[in-house]
């Protein structure tokens, strides 16, 4: 465990910010100033679970972290996956009590931010308050789209989604490019997400590179035939709210 | 009840082929299928590619081998009783 200042820890917050809306210097500033204490976590490590009532926010600086719920027999459904620049529990700065848990998926450095300094910042520059609201909002879009899969995609058009999905989100915050991309979980966390068991998620990933979609080799997705990717999951990437951004 | 297994193979759209029918009585309760080499740690073991009525499953689960598929199996019958 770590608390030593860190400038990273804002400038990561700042460009999640800036890649919603452009900050005046004043918010820029205020960021800058927000106490952050950066720990650096285990692989499979919770950070806030289920029940809790934390008094501050985890902001992602590297590394993997999902939302999950446990049911009895270790069933486990993971919510969403989390890359740097995300705050997947900003939630609790209005909703006291955790109705899920947030972990690590892979070794990850995450800045603890106060609640209360939270509240100060967004009560203080209403343009930051609406971009978290924002946030919150596109959050509540991709897990509709996650709800849609659910429901009525097969599974190798749900694997399909999620990829897309993913690429997009890493290559918004610089992490992937030309089609490539990291993807350090593993099948059974893609099924834990996706309502499948690892032995379907293993037949599709296999059926994909059969069909040389992708091709999946040390941690790295490469993904060979985007727009084949795009067409078997009717994906539309309206509901990540990119802008403009293309993949490449 | 007893339980009684047929061979047969199944079209999992995988090299998954190997499988066998699990009937309860005269009533097909589940499918199940080898795992190929494909599935690494858990090649060899079976899974449970489909159940019906109380042997269905959100969370098909997979078995070291067929005796433990059919205990299992039997278990899930059980509570109807």
């Amino acid at each position: 465990m770590n608390a030593a200042p860190d400038q990273h820890a804002p400038g990561m917050l700042i460009r999640k910010l800036e890649s919603i809306t452009t900050l005046s210097d004043k918010e820029r500033q205020a960021v800058r100033s927000l106490p952050m204490r950066i720990h650096n976590l285990d692989a499979r490590q919770d950070i806030v679970r289920d029940g809790d009532q934390p008094t501050h926010c985890c902001l992602i600086l590297d590394g993997w972290a999902c939302r999950y719920k446990m049911l009895s027999q270790g069933k486990r459904q993971i919510l969403s996956f989390h890359i740097a620049g995300d705050i997947p529990d900003l939630q609790s700065l209005h909703i006291h009590t955790m109705d899920h848990s947030l972990a690590t998926l892979t070794k990850a450095v995450v800045a603890f931010i106060p609640h209360e300094s939270l509240r100060e910042l967004t009560a203080c520059y209403p343009g930051i308050a609406s971009i978290f609201w924002r946030d919150t909002l596109i959050d509540a879009g991709i897990f509709r789209e996650w709800l849609i899969s659910m429901g009525r995609r097969s599974a190798f058009e749900h694997v399909a989604h999620l990829f897309c999905e993913l690429y997009l989100k890493l290559q918004a915050v610089g992490l992937a490019g030309n089609f490539r991309c990291p993807l350090p979980i593993t099948q059974t966390d893609i099924a834990d997400a996706l309502g499948l068991t690892s032995v379907h998620v293993n037949r599709v990933l296999q059926e994909m590179r059969g069909r040389t979609m992708i091709t999946l080799r040390s941690q790295t997705l490469v993904i060979e035939a985007w727009d084949e990717l795009l067409r078997v999951s009717e994906f539309d990437s309206t509901y990540l709210q990119l802008g403009k951004r293309v993949a490449g | 009840m007893t339980l009684r297994l047929q061979p047969v193979q199944v079209g999992t759209g995988s090299y998954d082929i190997e499988g066998q029918l699990v009937f309860a009585d005269a009533f097909l309760a589940a499918v199940l299928v080898r795992l190929s080499g494909f599935h690494e740690d858990i090649a060899g073991m079976w899974f449970l590619e489909a159940g019906f009525g109380l042997v269905s499953s959100a969370t098909p689960p997979t078995f070291a081998d067929l005796d433990a598929a059919q205990t299992w199996i039997e278990q899930r019958l059980a509570h109807a009783a």
